[in-house]
């Protein structure tokens, strides 16, 4: 192997090296909650408020 | 531009146009919004019992509160029809958080559960809307399967009084197979609201084939007593047919009796059977002394011997928000 593949092979070797180090260091970082923004509209049909004193038909 | 959302562990990235797993967190323009916020689907008043919490001012009424979606597929899930729908073939009420707080003091309850889906997705919502109710003195309760990161998660505990949070499994396997999701998140986040000092209860569906061999029900029980404490109330619940879990039966009383035996072999001191009529299954009783504290048929309180939260037989302090 001459020098220059040599040197060449050791700088993609560190390269490899640095950008596992920072997928993993990505990883690891806690990351920053950012709160979803309440959006204008509702996507579906509204319907009017009924008697809400019944028990629900819904689990929980 | 996508866009990330860093609420649950799904952290989905979003393409403009679209929605995250839970279809209700949608990349507007390169913007994360919440579609659900204000709008929720439905609105009723339940026995504080059927979320269920058995140690949370028993026999009181709650105002219980849900929007459509949920970031979690369970094939067995009981409210599927909401909790897979998509908000835009979906019917809601407009009722912005303050609305649902006057709502909760005109009605005379003196707390609001966040629940029937999972509040996790409609997160912003429930944030707001618990902020405002600490506010007017109105208990916070959560209904949830504790699929949720951990920074958002301590945010919120701050504003909650009480939660139900469901244990489905005790391996990773099963989450991924039944829930679309995992395990581990699960367990940091029961760990993390025991931790923050509010009252929390566990709930475990045991479903026939998947979950119900004594070893597994050992293993969560002995998990929850080693990681959250032997006072920490658990409900065995029942399940039924639902969803795409139609093939399988439902569970017998047989099971349920025995995951609570094998419960309170391991040393918890509170095991409740839900879903299902139990003689003794529903009542609560005295881990020291074993006498009768609170007998329950269905969501209804026949006697409450509780004297400021003790035993009045042997003194013993009952965990629980008993007032």
């Amino acid at each position: 192997m001459t020098r220059r593949k040599f040197i060449k092979k050791l700088i993609n070797t560190g390269v490899m090296v640095m950008a596992g180090a920072w997928c993993l260091a990505k990883k690891t970082i806690p990351r920053k909650f950012i709160r979803a923004v309440k959006s204008d509209s509702f996507p579906g049909s509204l319907k009017p408020l009924r008697d809400i004193k019944c028990e629900s038909k819904w689990s929980g | 531009m996508k866009v990330q959302c860093e609420l649950c562990p799904k952290i989905c990235l979003i393409a403009p146009g679209q929605s995250g797993e839970c279809r209700v967190r949608v990349n507007i323009d390169g913007v994360l919004r919440t579609v659900v916020y204000g709008y929720p689907c439905s609105i009723h008043i339940d026995p504080i019992e059927k979320k269920p919490l058995f140690h949370f001012l028993p026999g009181s009424k709650i105002l219980s509160v849900a929007t459509v979606g949920c970031n979690l597929h369970c094939k067995n899930c009981q409210n599927w029809e909401i909790s897979q729908a998509n908000p835009e073939e979906s019917q809601a009420f407009a009722c912005p958080p303050q609305e649902l707080v006057k709502l909760t003091n005109q009605n005379h309850c003196p707390s609001l559960a966040y629940t029937y889906t999972d509040p996790i997705v409609y997160y912003e919502y429930t944030y707001d809307t618990a902020k405002l109710a600490r506010q007017a003195d109105i208990r916070n309760v959560l209904v949830t399967a504790g699929y949720i990161n951990e920074e958002p998660w301590k945010q919120l505990l701050k504003y909650v009084d009480a939660a139900n949070i469901d244990l489905k499994g005790i391996t990773d396997d099963f989450y991924r197979r039944v829930c679309s999701g995992t395990l581990k998140p699960v367990q940091n986040a029961l760990v993390l609201a025991k931790g923050s000092g509010i009252l929390v209860e566990v709930t475990n569906l045991i479903i026939p084939t998947l979950n119900d061999k004594p070893e597994q029900i050992g293993r969560l029980v002995r998990w929850i007593k080693a990681n959250m404490g032997s006072d920490t109330p658990l409900h065995f619940s029942g399940f039924y047919p639902r969803y795409k879990m139609q093939h399988l039966p439902p569970t017998s009383q047989k099971t349920l009796e025995l995951a609570r035996q094998i419960g309170m072999g391991e040393g918890l001191e509170y095991v409740y059977i839900g879903n299902l009529f139990s003689k003794e299954g529903e009542n609560t009783y005295c881990p020291s002394c074993k006498s009768l504290l609170i007998e329950r048929v269905g969501y209804s309180i026949l006697k409450n011997r509780l004297k400021d939260g003790n035993c009045p037989d042997c003194g013993k302090e009952i965990n629980g928000v008993w007032k």
